[in-house]
C-alpha cells in the first residue's frame, strides 16, 4: 500500500513539474564603450564582458575567446530600459467586472506573439511591468516581463526571480465603472477606499478561518471542516503579509496621502504609486512611506482629475528623495522612454545619473529587481542597450538592444516583418480602436482621451 | 376450404403486401421503415479499422450489431441483401464535437438585486448540471447533413458559458429512437466570459481563468466537506450547491474536461489549468499545434481536431501584380495558410493521437478537407482512425464503435470509390443498423467540362426559389448573369429586419458539373450572417441546402422561369 502511495506521489510530483523552458542565456564582449553604469557612475573606453546572461567584468583590455565581440567606440551603453508601467504583450487588460479582482493574473493572459515586444525592444527597453487595468479599486496581480522576444511560449517572457505586484487604482476610473456604470460601491472617492479597507478585512478574517482549520487538522482524529477557498482574498491577505508589492494608479494628492495611511494602517509598506501627477504636493509622504511613485514627463489634461500637473514633477520628487520612475503606459511612449526622461531633465534640470535612473535602477527598485537589474554592475543580469550618441541627447537612437546577453534587437539587423504570426487569411489585418475591452473607455469618455495614443495600448 | 386455413391465407397476403411496402419505403432516405433487421452487404472492399482492407467480403448485420465481416459467410434468408460488388465500406465516421440538432437553453431571469461583480453562476455561464441531451432534436436537418456526409455517432456539445454542461453521445439513427449512448460523458469548457454582458463577472479571459480555478478548487473542498458530513457526527451540514454537485465527476477524475481552444495560447492557458487542479484533458478544436507538441505529449491532453480549414484566399495570388511589401506579406499568408493544412500531419507525425470534430465546419466540406490534409502530409490510414476508431477511444466508446468488427454497433459508410479518392461518393450510410440510401450521381462528362461547353449548365437567368425554414416557408428570387468565364448574382428573401425583400449580391458562385453553389450576407439584427448555398443543376430546376453555419441548413428548391417585367 505504501509503495502504491510513493509511486502516486512520485507520478503527482512529474505531473507538477513545469515543461523546463529553457531560458536562452547569450555570451558578449562589448568594447570601448562609454559606459553608463547609472550606479558606479560613467566609464569612458571600456569593455563589458557578458558571460551566460551575467555581467562578468566591467574593466578594460577585457578578452575572451569564442565569443562574439562588438566594437562600441564612440557609442553609449546603459542597462536595459525597465518600463514600470506598461500593457504590452496582454490580451487582456482590465477584468472590470468587480470593484476587486485580486484573484486575475496577468501571466494568464500574455500574448508572446504582441510586435509591441519588439518596439520596446527598439525603444532600448528589456523590462516591463504588465500590469492589470485601472477598471477596479483593486485589480489584478501583474506580471513582470523580460523582452525575449521570439518564442511563442508566455513562459519565456517572465521573468521569475521578479516580485509579485498588484493593481489598485484611485479616482475616476473605478467610481466611473462600478459606481456610475454598474450602480454600485464604488460611486465616490469615499467609496473607493471604503472598498480597500473591506477587502483588507475581510482577507484578515479569510486568513485567520484557514489558520484555524490548519491547526485543528493537527489535533488526532480531528474532521474540521475547510473553509471556502478564495484566491481574491488570499492574495489581498498576502498584501497584508508584504509578499506582494502595490502599484497603484492615482492622480490627486489627497487620494495618494489616503491610501498612505490606510497602508499605514494596515502595516503595508510594499507601495509604489503610478501616474502621481499631483504628487508633488505630497512628496515628503511618499518619501516617507512608500517605495516611490512612477510617472509620465508631460502628459495629462485627458480627464478631469488630471488637469493639476506640472513637467517639474519628477524633478520635485526626485529632489524630495522620492524613489521617481518615468513609465510609458503606452505602446507608443515605450518605444522612447529615453525621451521622457530626457524632458524631466529639461524641465527639473537633474543631473544624467538622476535623469537615466528615472527610466533604469529606480524603476528596478519599485519591482523589486534593483539586485537583478537597472544598473551595469559585475554580477547583475547582462540587459543592456547599446546607443549611437548619449541616450539623453535629442539624436539618440538605440542601436543593439540585449536581454540576459541575448541580442534581440540590431539597427543593422532590422527586416521589415518582425511579426511572429500571421493570419493564414488575411494580408491586412484588423486594427481596433479599442483592443482591449477597456470599461474606462466608454462613449464620451473616448473624446476626453489623447486619440493618437488611444490607438495603442491605452490604459492610464 | 378449412375456414382458419383461409384466414392464415388473408393474414399471409397482408403480410406480403406490407412487406412489399417496407421494400418501396427502402430508398425513403429518412430510414424510418426497414424491411428487416438483416442486412447483407455482399462482395465489397471492406476496410475494417485504419489499415486493415479485405476484398470481395461481406459484412452481415442484425438488428443494430455487426453478425459478421469476412469472404466466407452464409447469408441468412431473411437479409435483405445488397450486392456491393464495386463498393467500398468503412466505419461509420464519429464526429467527437458536434451541434448539430443542439438547441438553445433558455437564458435565466435577471434577479431583482443582481449584481454583476457577483452573479448567480447560471448568468455567469457556469451551468455544469445541464445535460445537452435536454435540448436535443432528434429530428433536426443538421443531423441528415452530418450522416450524409458519413457521420453516424457524435458527440453533442452543449451551448453555452465557460462551463456549459455536459456532453452526451448519440447514434445518427432511427428517429424513433432516442438514439443516446452515453450521457454526461463530459463536461464542456471554454474561454468565455459572462453570456450576454461583459459587464458581468468574469467579462474576459483574466476572469474565466481565475474563476475556472476557484469552481474547482471549492468543488473539492465541497466534496470534502461532504464526505466528512457522511461519516462524522458534530459537523456543520454542508451546503448543497449545484454547481459542486455538478462537477465531482470531474474532480473525481470519473469524466474529461472538453477545453474549447482556438490556438497555441489558449492550449498553453488550457494545460496550465490542469498542470495546476490535474483534471482529464481534452483539447477541442485548436490551431498553431506545432508549437505545443511537447507540452500536449507532457500533459497526456487528448485532442480533437476541427475539421474546419481557412479559406483559401491566397495560394492563388498573382503575386507579379503585387507591390514588393504586399509579395513579401503575402507569402507570409501563405505560409502560414499551408501551416494550417499541415495541423493533422503535425500531430501524427508527433504520435498524438487525435479525432476530428465538424466543430466549425460545414458538412459539405468534409471529404475535400480530408483530402487537403492528406495532399498536406497526413497519412490515409490517420486520417481514417481520427475519424473513427481515435475519436471512439476519446469518448471511450471503442468497445462498441470505431471499427467494423463481430458485435460491435452497425455503424458503416458505403462509397463508391476508395475513401479519399476524388470521385468517391456516399451511396448509402449504416447508422444503428439503419439504412439510409444517398443518390449518386453518375460520372462527370469529362471531355464537356473541359471545353466548357457541352457540359456547362446554363444557369445565367431568373430563378425563382422556396425553402423550408424552423422559422417557416420562404421565398424569393436569383438573378444570374454570366460575365466572361464567370458568374454575378443578385439573391432575394424574406426581409430579416421587417416586411417585404431584401437582396443581396450572390458571392462565390461556382459551378463544377451540374454542382451550383454561392453564398450571400444577410444583415440580421445588428449582425452579418453568412447563408451558403449550393445544390444540383437539373435542365430548369435546383434542389439543393441553404445554410446558416450556426443555425442549420434547410431544403431550397429553385425553378427557373423566363423573366417578366
Amino acid at each position: 500500500m505504501k509503495k502504491i502511495i510513493y509511486i502516486i506521489a512520485a507520478a503527482m510530483v512529474m505531473g507538477w513539474n513545469p515543461a523546463n523552458s529553457q531560458t536562452q542565456k547569450g555570451s558578449v564582449l562589448i568594447k570601448n564603450a562609454t559606459v553608463l553604469t547609472v550606479t558606479k557612475g560613467t566609464l569612458e573606453d571600456t569593455d563589458v564582458l557578458v558571460e551566460n546572461g551575467i555581467i562578468k567584468k566591467i574593466g578594460k583590455g577585457l578578452t575572451s575567446s569564442n565569443i562574439t565581440t562588438i566594437d562600441a567606440k564612440g557609442k553609449y551603453l546603459m542597462p536595459g530600459i525597465i518600463d514600470a508601467h506598461s500593457h504590452v504583450a496582454l490580451d487582456a487588460v482590465n477584468e472590470g467586472t468587480a470593484p476587486i479582482t485580486s484573484e486575475v493574473r496577468m501571466a494568464d493572459v500574455i500574448d508572446p506573439y504582441d510586435i509591441g515586444l519588439y518596439r520596446a525592444l527598439a525603444g532600448g527597453v528589456t523590462v516591463s511591468h504588465a500590469m492589470h487595468g485601472s477598471a477596479n479599486a483593486i485589480g489584478g496581480q501583474n506580471i513582470t516581463l523580460k523582452h525575449r522576444y521570439g518564442s511563442g511560449n508566455p513562459d519565456d517572457l517572465i521573468m521569475k526571480d521578479a516580485a509579485r505586484t498588484i493593481k489598485f487604482a484611485l479616482g475616476e476610473n473605478p467610481t466611473r465603472v462600478h459606481g456610475r456604470g454598474n450602480g454600485i460601491q464604488p460611486r465616490s472617492r469615499m467609496g473607493v477606499e471604503a472598498v480597500i479597507r473591506n477587502g483588507f478585512n475581510e482577507a484578515i478574517q479569510y486568513k485567520k478561518s484557514w489558520e484555524d482549520y490548519n491547526n485543528a487538522l493537527k489535533v488526532k482524529g480531528a474532521t474540521p471542516v475547510p473553509p471556502k477557498f478564495s484566491e481574491r482574498l488570499q492574495t489581498l491577505s498576502e498584501i497584508l503579509d508584504g509578499k506582494i508589492i502595490i502599484h497603484c494608479h492615482s492622480y490627486r494628492a489627497d487620494e495618494i496621502y489616503m491610501l498612505i495611511n490606510v497602508c499605514r494602517e494596515f502595516g503595508i509598506t510594499n507601495i509604489v504609486f503610478s501616474h502621481v501627477n499631483e504628487g508633488f504636493k505630497v512628496a515628503p509622504e511618499l518619501a516617507a512611506y512608500t517605495m516611490g511613485a512612477s510617472v509620465f514627463a508631460d502628459w495629462w489634461a485627458y480627464k478631469f482629475e488630471v488637469y493639476y500637473s506640472t513637467a517639474y514633477n519628477a524633478a520635485i520628487l526626485t529632489q524630495n528623495g522620492v524613489i521617481t520612475s518615468i513609465n510609458s503606459d503606452s505602446g507608443e511612449l515605450i518605444r522612447h522612454l529615453y525621451h521622457e526622461a530626457g524632458k524631466a531633465q529639461r524641465y527639473g534640470e537633474l543631473t544624467d545619473e538622476q535623469t537615466l535612473a528615472l527610466i533604469t535602477i529606480n524603476p528596478a527598485k519599485q519591482l523589486g529587481i534593483a539586485d537583478k537589474v537597472g544598473s551595469i554592475e559585475e554580477g547583475k543580469q547582462a540587459d543592456l542597450v547599446i546607443f549611437n550618441d548619449h541616450p539623453l541627447s535629442v539624436y539618440a537612437i538605440p542601436q543593439m538592444t540585449f536581454v540576459d546577453g541575448v541580442k534581440y534587437f540590431d539597427i543593422n539587423e532590422d527586416p521589415n516583418d518582425m511579426r511572429l504570426r500571421v493570419s493564414a487569411t488575411e494580408s491586412i489585418e484588423p486594427i481596433f480602436l479599442k483592443e482591449h475591452d477597456h470599461k474606462c473607455m466608454h462613449g464620451v469618455d473616448f473624446f476626453f482621451t489623447n486619440f493618437g495614443r488611444s490607438l495603442f495600448d491605452h490604459e492610464h | 376450404m378449412n375456414p382458419k386455413i383461409q384466414v392464415f391465407k388473408h393474414v399471409l397476403v397482408l403480410a406480403l403486401f406490407l412487406s412489399f411496402q417496407n421494400i418501396k419505403a427502402q430508398s425513403d432516405p429518412s430510414g424510418e421503415k426497414r424491411v428487416t433487421g438483416t442486412i447483407a452487404f455482399k462482395n465489397a472492399t471492406i476496410t475494417t479499422s485504419p489499415g486493415k482492407t479485405i476484398p470481395n467480403s461481406t459484412v452481415l448485420i442484425k438488428n443494430g450489431l455487426i453478425e459478421a465481416i469476412g469472404t466466407n459467410i452464409t447469408i441468412p434468408k431473411e437479409a435483405q441483401v445488397i450486392l456491393a460488388d464495386s463498393l467500398f465500406i468503412y466505419p461509420g465516421f464519429i464526429d467527437g464535437a458536434s451541434s448539430a440538432g443542439v438547441g438553445k437553453f433558455a437564458d435565466p431571469e435577471k434577479p431583482a438585486n443582481f449584481n454583476p461583480a457577483n452573479p448567480p453562476d447560471e448568468m455567469a455561464g457556469i451551468t455544469p448540471w445541464r445535460n445537452v441531451i435536454d435540448v436535443f432534436d432528434n429530428k433536426n436537418n443538421q443531423i441528415n447533413d452530418w450522416r450524409k456526409s458519413g457521420f453516424t455517432i457524435a458527440q453533442l456539445i452543449p451551448d453555452g458559458g465557460m462551463i456549459s454542461g455536459k456532453t452526451a453521445v448519440v447514434v445518427f439513427g432511427n428517429q424513433s429512437s432516442t438514439n443516446i449512448l452515453s450521457q454526461n460523458s463530459a463536461l464542456s469548457v471554454k474561454f468565455q466570459g459572462a453570456r450576454g454582458s461583459s459587464r458581468v463577472y468574469p467579462g474576459t479571459p483574466l476572469g474565466v481563468m481565475a474563476k475556472f480555478r476557484d469552481v474547482y478548487k471549492n468543488t473539492e473542498l465541497a466534496s470534502r466537506h461532504s464526505k466528512l458530513f457522511a461519516s462524522n457526527s458534530g459537523l456543520n451540514r454542508p451546503e448543497i450547491n449545484k454547481t459542486y454537485e455538478a462537477l465531482y465527476p470531474v474532480v473525481d477524475k470519473n469524466i474529461p474536461v472538453l477545453f474549447e481552444v482556438s490556438d497555441d495560447i489558449e492550449i498553453r492557458r488550457a494545460l496550465s489549468l490542469q498542470k495546476e487542479n490535474g483534471f482529464r484533458l481534452v483539447l477541442l478544436g485548436g490551431s498553431n499545434f506545432e508549437k505545443v507538441i511537447n507540452e500536449i505529449k507532457s500533459s497526456n491532453a487528448q485532442v480533437l481536431l476541427s475539421l474546419k480549414l481557412p479559406d483559401d484566399k491566397v495560394t492563388k495570388a498573382k503575386m507579379e501584380e503585387l507591390s514588393e511589401e504586399m509579395q513579401a506579406r503575402t507569402k507570409r499568408i501563405q505560409e502560414a495558410y499551408q501551416s494550417q493544412l499541415k495541423q493533422a500531419s503535425y500531430l501524427e507525425s508527433a504520435g498524438i493521437p487525435f479525432g476530428f470534430t465538424s466543430s466549425g465546419s460545414k458538412s459539405g466540406d468534409t471529404f475535400k478537407n480530408l483530402r487537403l490534409m492528406v495532399e498536406n502530409g497526413l497519412s490515409e490510414n490517420a486520417a481514417l482512425a481520427a475519424l473513427t476508431i481515435n475519436t471512439a477511444t476519446i469518448l471511450g466508446i471503442q468497445k462498441y464503435a470505431g471499427t467494423l468488427e463481430k458485435g460491435k454497433l452497425a455503424n458503416m459508410i458505403i462509397l463508391t470509390a476508395p475513401l479519399l479518392d476524388e470521385e468517391t461518393q456516399i451511396k448509402h450510410v449504416v447508422a444503428d443498423g439503419y439504412i439510409f440510401d444517398y443518390e449518386v450521381k453518375a460520372k462527370k462528362n469529362g471531355n464537356g467540362d473541359k471545353n466548357g461547353n457541352n457540359g456547362a449548365m446554363a444557369i445565367d437567368g431568373f430563378w425563382e426559389y422556396t425553402s423550408d425554414t424552423p422559422a417557416g416557408s420562404s421565398s424569393g428570387t436569383l438573378e444570374i448573369k454570366k460575365e466572361g468565364d464567370s458568374f454575378k448574382g443578385t439573391i432575394t428573401y424574406d426581409n430579416p429586419g421587417g416586411s417585404g425583400k431584401a437582396s443581396s449580391e450572390m458571392k462565390n458562385i461556382t459551378l463544377s458539373g451540374s454542382n451550383l453553389s454561392f453564398s450571400f450576407d444577410v444583415a440580421a439584427g445588428g449582425m452579418s450572417l453568412v447563408v451558403n448555398v449550393s445544390g444540383e443543376v437539373n435542365g430548369d430546376r435546383l434542389t439543393g441546402n441553404l445554410s446558416l453555419s450556426e443555425y442549420g441548413s434547410f431544403p431550397m428548391n429553385a425553378t427557373k422561369k423566363p423573366k417578366s417585367f
